[in-house]
């Protein structure tokens, strides 16, 4: 396959609320930053791939007609790919294959959520099933709990592990220019915190935000002219049905599928050892325990005792989330796209202040819907 | 750039369900497995050779978010890589086209469907508009469409007759097609009594949401070779957007449809459009048809309507295209469907032994966005 | 699925259900403005700085990226297109002094309506909406010198607008759907369908098996006792929520199944609920007295923990 970089990449200064800009305005800083940050201008570009969450969100159904002027892309290709909060990350995966089957040299992809704008439990718990279910949901919150408590056990995914993601990631947050949530917590904090959905209690849960976020991917030619790319070396992205017999509430198969691709196609056979970041998109602290354990960098069960021996910390082993993760800021149509423009921005060596010294090679993962929509991606400084 | 490393990607099989105003009987699921159940036997491979799920439907159709999550099961997705293009199928085919090419996948499942039946198709359309100008002034599919048929006619001196030629074909090639449920065909003399609609638009000459859903298998063209005796090539593809307010675009022609157009024939090789034998188009409405066969480049500004004559090389819409039968999200996909089959010969709409075939899809609020395949056997 | 098959059923049954979506817009400044102004009488166009061009309504961005200034057009123009649906006339307006159209209402008496036609704005007697330009009649006022001035104001822009989206769906039934909630209304039962292949039955009935991808029409029952996979106590609340909390959401696998059944338990204090539940325990429906029309999933009141049968 042929490669793709990604030459720049942008976001917003993520808020609770922007009260100066439309979704189109919104969507349309993050572009023209990661324009910028790649030394174009949007008639570079060749293709646009617009993600956002699910468009009961905000009262736009597709939304990237109404951006198509903001974003300058009058009379070229625009779509919108979407995967609830993964979007950002399936979003990316098309441009890739834009660029990868030869239909474009270089695709601009934008993500963003404008949350403070409608009822997000309200429009999100319509994911359900409306014969089957919908009377009892709470958006997603109310299966993850339930998923989450199955888990506890058998994996020792505690109360308390989870509560130190919610420590480590606000803490990184704080580094994070991007991020507007910026408020150290203490174990004891998160542990007292209201519960919502037990066991997710109100500091499990991320902000909601207003944010966008864009990346510009290249061919190897479009590319030359950087100085400093992040190739794609993999990039998967999985799906398995709902409530198919096989699913199972303690591993995610779709993300072990598609971290066993997107590892395949970067030679990756030892995650924690090979890679130097990894940024992961945490819809509640419970899953980032899960991720440890899906994308490899420990065995199964053995998340809380990664977590707690700090190899996952900043200045860790394997640094997780060094960006805040969703902890720092929650735009859900973003988020999994911020995942990927993160691990970039980290082998680019562009992240100032929560900058991983010498990284070289990320991973990202997102993943939405039904906690049954997952991706990975691995980017690398080097080209292969 | 050399393109010797993307493979060739071809149409192995495609099917679809009946068309219909209301499937009242049946769940989204339904249709949905229906079709690629269909799909999958017509080219002899399993659905465990299938690489990766590309998927085309509205939430707002739906009635769900995310509502791709409930029909997993159906579309065969479970374990395989998939992803949503919340556009009209063909925009799904494009994304599965660029992943073979690209050597991501060999064999690929595109899926569209919808159940207008369901809920409102007004909504659905005014709900694409934005909230501060156009939605509050009350613009939907119907408005949109009428302030274009007016626009065109101006720009071309045509009357409504032309609207009413148009429609009639479209009608009477879909009463012949056994995938379009239709209570008979109305005829010149139906379409222009019928209800003015959308001024200057007519009931029978606007297009008709109906429930459905369609699947084509994409291959590589190792496995086509193997698998499809006749493989359709897919030689082009291109899309384009528009400027979303309605009145900022050119009025009288589809830019964003010339513009992909260029696109999808410039990466087909293609320099004489006007040797396709089949132009297979999803057009919101008569005069709406007769813009996009201009964009499609097939004639000049006003002279699209000769394209309808018996002696025209180019067949227009064998099958009826969208006015007779519009399953939003699934449009475009059908005319890949149809034009796939009739180019394989496996299915007979007076189009035999032609070669070449130029698809249209759109999206969007008075056709904002445009999406042009070029197929050849 | 061959031609013909009876695709005509309209007496089917369906499923209602209605989205009443709450919603605060952000307008930005073109929007904002231009909708604030229309109370004072007053439509509002951008235009660029670099190219002169003004637009109506207004766009926050101009043609070289930089913000454009806001300007005040004449409320006169000359359509340029128009169409008449049951919902009313709407028309591209070119009002004098502006580049491009604005799509509006034609209102009053506009019979003769044809591009060219001369229109001046209608204004609504109650000038504080958003609404307050009520559409365009027809005039006789002939082309004025076009006098587009710059905007000045003390009035704020409306920087949030207050929205509802209305959606209604009648959902089908279909066969599976049908017969599982026909047996749950009439029969007090559950039933799912069994999959040839792997012999799974699955709940709710469906019309083919994830994971095998064959059809599954064999309907068999399954049983209102099962294992309790995993549950939380619901103390949320949020706009549109269903159910009052607090609740305990749980997700069974019913006896009989391979499939979850997402449900609630009950039958005891919640605040008991540490103590009485736990994963992997056997619960049992409690059914409601009486049944609905067209069974539904709350014909089962809740599922309540079955002593120690683990």
């Amino acid at each position: 396959m042929r490669n793709v970089a990604i030459v720049g990449a942008g976001q917003t200064h993520h808020a609770r609320r922007r009260t100066d800009v439309t979704q189109a305005g919104l969507a349309r800083e993050a572009a023209m930053r990661a324009l910028e940050d790649a030394d174009l201008t949007i008639d570079d570009i060749d293709s646009i791939v617009v993600c956002t969450g699910p468009v009961l969100f905000a009262a736009v159904n597709q939304p990237e007609k109404w951006l198509a002027d903001a974003l300058g892309a009058r009379l070229k290709p625009v779509v919108r790919v979407t995967s609830g909060g993964g979007t950002g990350l399936a979003g990316a995966l098309s441009g890739l294959n834009q660029v990868a089957g030869g239909a474009a040299e270089r695709v601009l992809v934008v993500a963003y959520d404008k949350l403070s704008e409608g009822a997000l439990q309200y429009s999100i718990s319509t994911l359900y099933d409306p014969f089957w279910g919908r009377e009892f949901a709470v958006g997603i919150m109310g299966f993850s709990a339930a998923y989450w408590r199955a888990r506890m056990e058998p994996l020792g995914h505690t109360e308390e592990a989870a509560a130190m993601v919610s420590v480590k990631n606000r803490r990184n947050a704080i580094r994070n220019p991007y991020a507007h949530f910026k408020k150290e917590v203490t174990v004891e904090d998160v542990l007292e915190s209201r519960p919502l959905c037990a066991p997710i209690k109100l500091l499990d849960v991320p902000p909601i935000s207003d944010g966008a976020c864009a990346v510009v991917l290249a061919s190897e030619g479009a590319a030359k002219s950087s100085p400093n790319p992040a190739w794609i070396r993999g990039m998967a992205y999985y799906c398995e049905a709902e409530n198919a017999t096989s699913r199972s509430m303690l591993q995610s198969e779709p993300l072990t599928l598609a971290a066993q691709k997107a590892y395949k196609q970067a030679s990756i056979t030892n995650p924690r050892r090979q890679a130097d970041v990894v940024e992961v998109q945490e819809p509640y602290t419970c899953f980032e325990l899960s991720y440890y354990e899906g994308l490899g960098l420990c065995r199964e069960g053995g998340a809380a005792e990664l977590l707690a021996s700090g190899a996952t910390e900043m200045d860790g082993e394997i640094p997780v989330n060094p960006s805040g993760g969703c902890m720092g800021a929650n735009p859900i149509g973003a988020a999994a796209l911020i995942r990927l423009a993160e691990v970039a921005q980290q082998v680019r060596e562009r992240c100032g202040d929560y900058q991983i010294p010498g990284a070289k090679v990320g991973i990202a993962q997102a993943g939405g819907g039904w906690a049954n929509l997952r991706g990975v991606a691995v980017v690398s400084s080097n080209r292969s | 750039m050399s393109s010797s490393d993307l493979n060739r990607v071809a149409v192995v099989s495609a099917a679809q369900t009946q068309l219909c105003e209301s499937w009242n009987g049946r769940q989204h699921v339904d249709l949905i497995f229906s079709a690629v159940s269909d799909a999958l036997r017509g080219s002899g491979l399993d659905i465990a050779d299938v690489d990766v799920v590309i998927d085309c439907g509205s939430d707002v159709l739906d009635g769900r978010s995310i509502s791709n999550c409930g029909f997993l099961g159906a579309m065969g997705a479970h374990c395989k890589e998939e992803s949503r293009v919340e556009e009209d199928g063909l925009w799904g085919a494009a994304y599965a086209m660029n992943k073979i090419a690209a050597g991501g996948a060999k064999v690929a499942l595109v899926v569209a469907y919808s159940k207008p039946s369901e809920s409102s198709v007004a909504a659905y359309y005014s709900s694409i508009a934005e909230p501060f100008y156009q939605r509050p002034v009350g613009l939907d599919h119907l408005s949109a469409a009428g302030l274009m048929a007016n626009q065109y006619l101006a720009a071309t001196g045509l009357d409504e007759d032309a609207l009413v030629d148009v429609a009639a074909h479209d009608w009477e090639r879909a009463a012949a097609n056994e995938w379009v449920n239709t209570d008979g065909a109305p005829g010149k003399a139906d379409v222009a009594a019928s209800d003015l609609v959308a001024e200057p638009l007519r009931a029978f000459e606007v297009s008709r949401p109906v429930d459905g859903a369609v699947a084509v298998v994409l291959a590589a063209e190792d496995v086509a070779r193997r698998c499809a005796q006749v493989p359709v090539w897919l030689t082009g593809a291109g899309s384009a957007m528009d400027s979303h307010m309605l009145a900022e675009r050119k009025p009288g022609e589809l830019e964003a449809c010339a513009a992909a157009a260029r696109s999808a024939y410039r990466r087909a090789g293609i320099s004489e459009p006007g040797r396709f034998g089949i132009a297979e188009v999803s057009a919101g409405s008569a005069a709406a048809e007769l813009m996009t066969l201009e964009a499609l480049d097939l004639a000049v500004q006003g002279k699209s309507t000769l394209l309808y004559d018996a002696s025209s090389p180019i067949a227009v819409n064998p099958s009826g295209g969208a006015i007779p039968a519009d399953p939003i999200m699934a449009t475009g996909l059908v005319r890949l469907s149809e034009a796939a089959l009739q180019l394989a010969g496996q299915v007979d709409r007076g189009t035999s032994g032609v070669g070449s075939a130029v698809v249209h899809g759109a999206g969007g609020l008075g056709m904002q966005n445009h999406c042009v395949f070029t197929l050849e056997v | 699925m061959a031609a013909g098959l009876n695709t005509g059923i309209d007496e089917a049954p369906v499923f209602e259900t209605t989205l009443t979506m709450p919603y605060t817009l952000t307008t930005g400044r073109a929007a904002g403005t231009y909708l604030a102004e229309l109370a004072n009488q007053r439509i509002v166009g951008s235009r660029s700085s670099s190219s002169g061009k003004v637009v109506v309504p207004p766009s926050d961005y101009g043609d070289d990226g930089e913000p454009p200034e806001l300007v005040v057009v004449p409320a006169t123009g000359t359509v340029t297109a128009w169409t008449r649906t049951s919902a009313g006339t709407l028309a591209m307006i070119r009002l004098d002094g502006a580049d491009t159209d604005l799509v509006h209402r034609i209102v009053g008496d506009h019979f003769g309506l044809a591009n060219g036609c001369r229109v001046a704005a209608v204004w609504a007697s109650d000038a504080e909406t958003t609404n307050a330009l009520a559409g365009f009649e027809l005039t006789d006022a002939p082309v004025e010198e076009a006098e587009v001035v710059p905007l000045e104001t003390d009035t704020e822009p409306i920087a949030e607008l207050p929205y509802q989206l209305d959606l209604d769906y009648q959902h089908s039934y279909g066969l599976y759907y049908g017969r599982m909630f026909d047996e749950l209304a009439t029969q007090r039962r559950i039933v799912g369908t069994k999959c040839p292949s792997c012999q799974s039955v699955l709940i709710p009935a469906r019309g083919n098996c994830d994971v095998c991808f064959v059809p599954t029409a064999q309907v068999v029952d399954v049983a209102d006792t099962g294992t309790l996979l995993g549950f939380s106590v619901i103390n949320m609340e949020f706009v549109g929520q269903k159910r009052k909390p607090p609740y305990i959401y749980a997700e069974i696998n019913l006896d009989g199944s391979a499939t979850r059944l997402i449900h609630n338990v009950g039958g005891f204090d919640i605040d008991r609920t540490e103590e009485l539940l736990s994963i992997g325990m056997k619960v049992r429906a409690v059914w409601k007295e009486g049944t609905s029309a067209r069974g539904t999933l709350a014909d089962i009141d809740y599922f309540e923990p079955i002593g120690d049968q683990s």
